[in-house]
């Protein structure tokens, strides 16, 4: 590996990791943007050529939809829908570094302006401000240039691009299209940029009680004021030299606003409009709502705005949705894991017929989805599923009626505690039940004794006994102003989100784009923080956490819980 | 979370004097190639169809096996391998393919059978490409086993493993081929 590759991180990681302390850098201007003339890209109206543009860019399909055409180490043939600019530029336009492979920026602001080796993320103004003689790696493309790169690898200078870098044989046409996207790819800064300070906001929904409301805003509130104060006091002349300006240059203040909905979910994407038009924000921190997120998700989607980790379980379940980054799929996983967890059984026997017995809530029909949805991606049959009337306990006559009636193997027990009195219809029988960590919340160790052995916990988070040493270090966010409340795992979650912001604020550097916050947490590398086993990243992956342990409830009063498997994430 | 700013400031100012993080031209670099001889660690897998497949036995076979590492959502690296086994399954005589292309995730928490499934399809992989997945555990094994442990998928790095039908041994292919140097080293360690 050595010698092949130069690290070129050393000024970006220095940049965020200490960019906290330094005094806040003149607000810089936003990189200009080529003006392009007004009118018509390849005979097509801007705002098509611009989404045609985008099409090739991320997707890798030519304007005529076909896929585009590309050679890559020298004489290997690829169809851009095998992969696409972003899949290595990312889609944000800033590139990645993986494995000792730079993948240089590509978007608007950067092509407009040379690269330098040295110091690459320093502006022209800068760089004339501090005097600085090292020549340009290449000038600035023209879209000749830029033209005759993408489709021979030598950029303007004569250097010629690492054989990773593919080959594209457009057309004039189609190239004046993909040049045309990215002139404006990150051309200029997102909104929420505003002067020396990136902006914030969070939401709470009506009905979150105010206990959990502090146990969010204390730590969130807590981190932005020690993030803007550490910058007091500390000049650039701290930091000598080139390097240390450059660094300076990506520090901003932070601030965050609380974005507090009423009324009906109907009316909050018109309230979460209105917010974001009076102070608009980089992207949203957490956020807490009693009930479905998916009101929100959806003005997300539609705003372009990113969400970052907030804090629920019923997140909105999708592969192709960009801008909300969660934890985990909240309940859905837990019904996804019994769904892994049975497939994977050495004894087919509890698999044979599994009967789903939910009740009916948004968190029972969740956990019934991710069953359902795992085990036809699994290749299995169907399953019968009940549906209990709102409202009401599973009663011990319904159940034994059940049982007697469909003779399941397995069932599957998506209700809350109140079904504990009808849990006794399993003990005339052998049947296996699995029922919800989190549906059942602290009434998980009052499960009755007699059906302890006989029935499965779907359990999303680290094993109990271990948990204490993570979500210690979440108290020191909370300064001493409350108590942690370990059910909620709010302040943990809330202190697991502001590391992983603080990471994504140094990797996003001073390229302040909102897919870029985006992009920088997707390259992040696997983090061991609070409440989950493991949180790990990818671009577009966007569920963080992905496995579930299955557990049994011990015997006694003040029961231990017993880890019955390994990490389920097949 | 409060840390002592001098301190920073020294792991700052060593870090500057060692200098030399900066950008240099990436010249192609010819790829390196060694032999070495791997014990394959007896670990059961799942394939892109959820299917469980018993490495040892398998690689151990005798059949003509290529393998690398790679996952779902890599940037750079992966596409580009991906890219080299999908064109050398093109340049394999007709009828059952003999070799057989195996491709490990090390990123096991991601990639599901479903992941994998559609990777492949994405890189229009014919039968005789198979990508596996696993329990973390088993992979670090495998990936150890090979002398490729990457404790961080980031920084992960392009490697091919070619087995000798005849000596069982492993050409360890470090860097990325052209189509027709791949297709010479095959040829070369008689897979094709
Ligand atoms: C397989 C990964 C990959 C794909 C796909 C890819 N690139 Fe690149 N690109 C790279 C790498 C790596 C470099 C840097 C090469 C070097 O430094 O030698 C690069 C360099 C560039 C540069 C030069 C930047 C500069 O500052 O001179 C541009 C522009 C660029 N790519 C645009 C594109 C566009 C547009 C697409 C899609 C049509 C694309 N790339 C697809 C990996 C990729």
């Amino acid at each position: 590996m050595s010698g092949w590759r130069a690290i070129p991180l050393l000024s970006r990681c220095l940049a965020g990791a200490f960019g906290f302390l330094l005094l806040t850098a003149p607000a810089l201007a936003a990189p200009p943007a080529t003006a392009h003339p007004a009118g018509t890209v390849a005979g097509l109206p801007e705002d098509k050529a611009l989404a045609l543009g985008e099409r090739m860019y991320r997707q890798g399909l030519l304007p005529s939809g076909e896929p585009m055409p590309s050679v890559v180490n020298n004489d290997v043939p690829v169809a851009g829908t095998a992969f696409s600019c972003s899949s290595c530029h990312l889609r944000a336009g800033l590139g990645s570094w993986e494995g000792g492979i730079v993948t240089l920026p590509t978007n608007g602001a950067r092509l407009a302006i040379p690269r330098y080796w040295k110091f690459p993320n320093l502006s022209p103004e800068e760089r004339r401000e501090l005097k600085l003689q090292n020549p340009a790696a290449r000038p600035a493309y023209t879209d000749e240039t830029l033209a005759h790169l993408l489709r021979t690898g030598r950029d303007p200078s004569g250097y010629d691009m690492h054989s990773v870098m593919p080959r594209y044989h457009l057309s004039d046409p189609d190239m004046a299209i993909l040049i045309h996207y990215l002139r404006n790819l990150s051309a200029r800064h997102s909104p929420g940029v505003v002067g020396d300070t990136l902006r914030f906001a969070t939401v709470i929904a009506p009905g979150v009680s105010e206990d959990d409301q502090q146990a969010m805003l204390v730590p969130l509130n807590n981190y932005v004021a020690r993030h803007n104060q550490f910058s007091a006091g500390f000049g650039n002349r701290m930091y000598l030299g080139v390097g240390g300006n450059e660094m300076s240059g990506a520090y901003r203040k932070l601030s965050l606003s609380v974005w507090r909905l009423t009324g009906a979910p109907e009316t909050w994407e018109a309230q979460l409009d209105a917010f974001l038009a009076k102070e608009p924000a980089f992207a949203l921190l957490g956020g807490l709502a009693p009930g479905d997120w998916k009101p929100i998700h959806a003005f997300c989607e539609r705003a372009q705005l990113p969400c970052l980790f907030p804090i629920t379980d019923l997140p909105v379940v999708s592969d192709t949705d960009w801008y909300t980054q969660y934890f985990s799929k909240g309940y859905y996983q837990e019904g996804q894991a019994a769904a892994r967890y049975l497939h994977g059984l050495e004894d087919p026997k509890p698999a044979r017929k599994v009967l789903q017995i939910i009740e009916n809530s948004l968190e029972g029909k969740a956990l019934a989805q991710g069953f359902r949805d795992t085990w036809a991606e699994l290749g299995q049959a169907a399953m019968p599923e009940i549906l209990l009337p709102e409202g009401k306990p599973l009663a011990l006559a319904t159940l034994a009626d059940l049982l007697a009636r469909e003779k399941p193997s397995t069932v599957l027990l998506w209700t809350g505690a109140s079904a504990f009195p009808a849990l006794t219809a399993l003990t005339r029988g052998a049947t296996g039940a699995f029922m919800s960590a989190r549906l059942l919340g602290s009434q998980l160790t009052s499960l009755p004794e007699l059906v302890r052995t006989q029935v499965w916990i779907t359990y999303p988070y680290r094993d109990p006994k271990l948990e204490p040493k993570y979500s210690l270090y979440a108290d020191t966010l909370l300064g001493g102003l409350m108590q942690r409340h370990p059910e909620t795992r709010i302040s943990t979650r809330t202190y697991a989100l502001i590391q992983i912001l603080r990471q994504a604020l140094m990797d996003m550097d001073r390229h302040f784009y909102r897919d870029n916050l985006l992009d920088r947490i997707g390259m992040q590398r696997d983090q061991i923080l609070p409440d989950y086993l493991r949180l790990s990243f990818g671009p577009g992956q966007r569920y963080a956490s992905k496995g579930c342990f299955i557990m049994q409830v011990g015997p006694g009063p003040s029961p231990v819980l017993l880890r019955k498997s390994e990490w389920v994430i097949h | 979370m409060r840390r002592n700013p001098w301190a920073t400031l020294l792991t700052t100012a060593s870090l500057w004097l060692s200098g030399s993080g900066f950008l240099a031209a990436q010249a192609p670099p010819p790829y390196t190639r060694t032999l070495e001889t791997y014990t394959v660690p007896d670990v059961v897998l799942v394939n892109q169809d959820g299917a469980k497949v018993k490495l040892k036995a398998l690689l151990d076979s005798g059949e003509p096996v290529i393998l690398d590492f790679i996952f779902g959502t890599c940037t750079t690296i992966c596409p580009v391998l991906s890219a080299g086994y999908a064109n050398l399954q093109t340049k394999l005589p007709a009828g059952p393919s003999k070799v057989h292309l195996i491709s490990v995730s090390i990123d096991p928490e991601n990639d599901t059978p479903k992941v994998m499934r559609d990777y492949l399809k994405r890189y229009r992989a014919k039968p005789g490409w198979d990508f596996f997945t696993g329990r973390r555990e088993d992979i670090d094994k495998v990936m150890n086993a090979f002398n490729a442990y990457i404790p961080n998928k980031m920084s992960h790095y392009p490697l091919t493993l070619i087995r000798d039908p005849k000596t069982g041994q492993w050409i360890r292919i470090f860097g990325m081929m052209s189509s027709s140097e791949f297709v010479a080293e095959c040829r070369k360690a008689g897979v094709l």
